[in-house]
């Protein structure tokens, strides 16, 4: 073993080096998490994470899409979307629209929080949001909320439980027992 | 000791499969928990925090990559000697965490439950694994084929410790 072995070896082991460097930043840009580039601790990470749970973007009014009837019946139907009933506990617990979930305008984060997991896999598909009809503003003001969350595809089914009973469709109680 | 080439020849087989197959088991490990990999480069208290995370996304690679090396027997004299470095330094790194009284999980082999006898265990291991790949980085490559029948032929005895 010569000294200018060593030199030669050491010469490949930075090339290695160096290589694997390159892989494992490209592998790590291209991965669903990817990791920063400056290491933060697990406490850095949890605060990080209670600030984008606290701190929630303003809430703006804006107007939001809505759609009639002829087009939330097909929604309801084919059960691809998320629809959510933004009246109170109560209201959804004595009927809702088949499939519907309850995120109540008054108990948004408590619901929020509860409906986390599935709400997550709807950020960029599509979301109708209904309350009582008529004049309620429960639905307008949660798909504003969700909105401004980042969920980008909320419309608003203006017509709401009156309409949507007014047409005698089919619905669904707490139980899950549907009644015509 | 003076070892047989037709000993040294098998030996070096056997340092290079196992010492391989640890560094590769190793690397993919701690590749697919990068996040985890960090936290533990970061217990040890000795990268500044701008390094970490290059560190925790390079050195699975390469574990992998000279491991890979080290088996296929190919570029293998940078492979065995970046193998060297590297358990060096993590040798370096438990023994001075040992020292320091920091009660930490090496994250060799991705997580684990941190006691300080697994500590002991793992600076065991890593003396164990950092002179089987010396002593193979050390001596020359057997320079003879051992011939199936089992007599070996010109022997150039090579250089053993």
């Amino acid at each position: 073993m010569k000294l200018g072995d060593i030199g030669k070896d050491f010469a490949g082991v930075v090339g290695l080096a160096i290589l694997s460097l390159i892989i494992g930043v490209a592998v790590n840009r291209f991965s669903a998490h990817p990791l920063p580039l400056v290491h933060q601790s697990p406490s850095e990470r949890l605060q990080g994470e209670l600030t984008r749970l606290v701190a929630a973007p303003p809430f703006e009014s804006f107007p939001v899409e809505t759609i009639g009837l002829d087009e939330f019946r097909p929604v309801v139907e084919q059960k691809d979307d998320l629809i959510i009933d933004a009246r109170s506990s109560h209201y959804y617990q004595l009927g809702h629209v088949p499939g519907a979930i309850n995120l109540a305008r008054d108990n948004f984060a408590r619901d929020y929080i509860r409906l986390r997991p599935s709400l997550d896999k709807s950020k960029d598909s599509p979301i109708v949001v209904y309350c009582s009809g008529g004049d309620c503003h429960d639905s307008k003001m949660v798909a504003q909320a969700l909105t401004s969350l980042g969920f980008s595809q909320v419309r608003v089914f203006t017509g709401g439980w009156d309409a949507w009973t007014a047409a005698g469709l089919p619905t669904e109680s707490a139980t899950k027992a549907a009644n015509q | 000791m003076k070892l047989s080439a037709r000993t040294y020849y098998w030996l070096d087989i056997v340092i290079r499969l196992v010492v391989g197959a640890v560094f590769v088991t190793a690397g993919a490990l701690k590749a697919g928990d990068t996040l985890q990999f960090g936290d533990k480069i970061a217990s040890f208290e000795i990268l500044p925090n701008a390094l970490v995370n290059y560190l925790a996304m390079g050195l699975p690679i390469f574990e992998m990559l000279t491991g890979l090396l080290l088996i296929a027997g190919w570029f293998r004299r940078p492979a065995a000697l970046g193998i060297v470095i590297v358990s060096g330094i993590f040798l370096i790194a438990i023994v001075s965490a040992l020292a320091r009284g920091l009660t930490i999980d090496c994250g060799c082999f991705g997580s684990g439950t941190p006691t300080r006898a697994r500590m002991w265990m793992d600076f065991v291991r890593d003396t164990a694994l950092f002179v089987a790949i010396l002593y193979a980085y050390w001596n020359p490559a057997p320079s003879v084929r051992v011939e199936s029948r089992g007599h070996a032929q010109s022997l150039s005895e090579p250089a053993a410790t």
